[in-house]
């Protein structure tokens, strides 16, 4: 139980029909805010209906806090906010009445729930129309109105799905403002499923890849932009031959191009400012230096890759 | 998490039992369901008759009333079983039209905005979900069925000059079992078809024409095979018929058109599981699978 991540799929598969959607996923996830990738299909909102009890799994199971997700679903259902990506909500309620039901639903006694509603519609930033009908509301606001009745009763974990979806720049940015703000604030865990590589680069710190129902990627985002920072390239003035020869004197890996570049891999112990010591003891200008990391977008990439590459060493070729 | 402060804190309250959830349904269903004016008319004239009724009985018990009304043997003011059957009667028709207007209320709006996902996301079962709902229904409607018809009752056994309730309680079991078995019936079905219809203007008008058309349906087979099971399509013929005997009022009926109870109680009882497979059908929390 002392190694139990927040979710844990143990070779969890689920089929629709003759149709198997998640193929037997394995893996661990205990991020503070865990980002869900794939392309359109690949399978993350079933993964996420999953998680809820609404699939059963056809093989393998799933866990959720070490709580089994079709045996024990009343349980994680009451300790999970879940934000659907499409709309879904009672339109004809005012927003207060409808957040006060979901907390109620949720657990909450009658006054606690009011007191709790008042309190999450100011803080997703609805208070001043939380009297309003909620089908009188921009898109912005019934995203924003879904995420308030996800937190208004104190979820241990946060599922959003989509939840930047159709929004206009400013509404995304708030949306993303509220989530580094609750991943901050530390008592809530977050599976955030997007197919929206800046979303989950902006809040996430752990990222789920999937491809056609099967893991590509599980990475910690973090340490795998550490182990991808050595890249480094430089414009330089004045005596290029003798400063790459002092550089690798360092241990970097180092090649040069016409006009002062020089592109150079560097060991985890070299600085940038080691580089700028030698550089100013030859007297050679560091005119650019752009040190490039890798991106999410590069992660998933290489994951799509990879997968990829997979796949048709699985393929038996040229056979007929 | 302040109202003043703008930022979130856990909630560390207790939580009520899951079984209350079902409760918070309820209440949310009837609140619902009264917000409408109309129900409030609806209701009023629902409660018309009970009015008409009740001074039916005073009339049958107060000896000057009856002398000025019409005599002592006028079968207008005798309170028997067919004077009960008719309120029964009049009651559970209407109880039609309010359970036409409010069910498609009480389902209609969280189906129209795809509610679902978030209702079910809560720690309430579908089961749970249908039953919260159905209750707030079947108390509705009991409003101006099976409880007016038992507080008539007990004002007849009241006011009667001799003693009245007890050589009659088979009527109040008839009542009620009779009402009982009716609410439930338009509760399932008025569940079952709104929770496929969105619009409620269009669920209200196949609630009445799941009752009306199978009934008219079932008559031209009673008339052109000359058989009795026709009748079986016939909503109104049947519960009338079981209403009879439950109450134990006389059936006018010819023998060759009555038909058995048993075989109105399964017909019922299969209508019901097809309300209820309508219901699994419907009431699911899963979206379209996009990936």
């Amino acid at each position: 139980m002392s190694n139990m991540g927040i979710i844990d799929l143990d070779g969890l598969e689920v089929r629709f029909g003759n149709r198997t959607v998640l193929n037997g996923l394995t893996g661990t996830l205990q991020g503070q805010a865990i980002g869900l990738l794939g392309p359109n299909g690949a399978g993350k909102s079933t993964l996420i209906n999953t998680l809820l009890g609404f699939h059963e799994p056809s093989k393998g199971r799933a866990h959720v806090f070490g709580l089994d997700t079709h045996r024990d679903r009343a349980r994680i259902r009451g300790s999970v906010g879940y934000m659907p990506e499409n709309d879904s909500f009672i339109g004809n309620m005012s927003g207060v009445r409808f957040v006060r039901y979901m907390a109620e639903l949720a657990g909450l006694p009658a006054k606690e729930a009011l007191e709790r509603t008042h309190e999450a519609l100011f803080y997703v930033g609805l208070g001043e129309v939380r009297y309003r009908k909620v089908n009188s509301y921009s898109l912005g606001m019934k995203q924003l109105i879904k995420l308030a009745q996800a937190l208004v009763h104190g979820p241990r974990l946060l599922i959003l799905d989509e939840p930047t979806n159709g929004l206009d720049p400013m509404a995304r940015q708030r949306m993303i403002q509220l989530i580094q703000e609750i991943r901050k604030e530390g008592s809530i865990r977050m599976l955030i499923s997007s197919h929206l590589l800046r979303d989950i680069d902006e809040t996430c710190d752990e990222v789920l890849i999937l491809k056609d129902g099967r893991i590509a990627a599980l990475c910690n985002i973090e340490e795998e932009r550490r182990s991808n920072r050595s890249f480094m390239e430089l414009e330089t003035v004045g005596a290029t031959e003798r400063f790459s020869v002092s550089i690798r004197g360092l241990g970097c890996e180092c090649a040069c191009f016409p006009g002062g570049r020089i592109k150079l891999v560097i060991p985890d112990h070299i600085e940038a400012r080691d580089l700028y010591s030698i550089a100013s003891a030859q007297g050679v200008q560091i005119r650019r230096m752009n040190q490039r990391r890798d991106s999410l977008e590069d992660i998933f990439l290489r994951a799509m890759e990879n997968d990829l590459e997979n796949n048709q060493e699985r393929t038996p070729r040229g056979s007929l | 998490m302040a109202v003043y402060k703008h930022n979130y804190r856990a909630y560390e309250g207790t939580l009520t039992p899951l079984w209350t959830r079902i409760l918070v349904l309820v209440r949310y269903a009837l609140a619902e369901a009264w917000a409408s004016k109309i129900t409030i008319g609806l209701l009023t004239f629902c409660l018309l008759p009970c009015l008409v009724s009740l001074v039916g009985i005073y009339l049958a018990n107060n000896p000057i009333a009856r002398a000025l009304v019409g005599g002592q043997n006028t079968r207008f003011l005798t309170i028997d079983a067919v004077f009960f059957l008719k309120f029964l009667q009049s009651q559970c028709w209407l109880a039609l039209v309010l359970a036409s207007w409010i069910a498609p209320r009480i389902v209609s709006f969280d189906l129209a905005d795809n509610a679902l996902p978030i209702l079910l996301s809560h720690p309430i079962t579908r089961f749970g979900y249908v039953l919260g709902k159905f209750l707030a229904l079947f108390a509705t409607l009991s409003v101006v069925t099976w409880i007016p018809a038992l507080l008539l009752f007990a004002y007849q056994s009241y006011s009667s000059p001799t003693p009245w309730a007890a050589a009659n309680m088979r009527i109040a079991a008839g009542m009620f079992a009779g009402a009982v078995i009716w609410i439930a019936f338009l509760s399932l079905l008025g569940l079952a078809l709104s929770s496929w219809v969105k619009w409620r203007v269009v669920a209200t008008g196949i609630i009445f024409a799941a009752i009306l058309v199978p009934a008219g349906v079932g008559g031209i087979v009673t008339g052109v095979l000359r058989t009795r099971w026709g009748f079986l399509l016939n909503i109104p013929f049947m519960m009338t018929s079981l209403w009879q005997r439950l109450v134990g009022a006389p059936e006018p009926i010819r023998a060759f058109y009555s038909l058995p109870s048993g075989a109105i109680v399964a017909m019922l009882v299969l209508a019901c599981l097809v309300f209820v497979v309508m219901l699994n059908a419907r009431i699911r929390a899963r979206e379209v699978v996009r990936g």
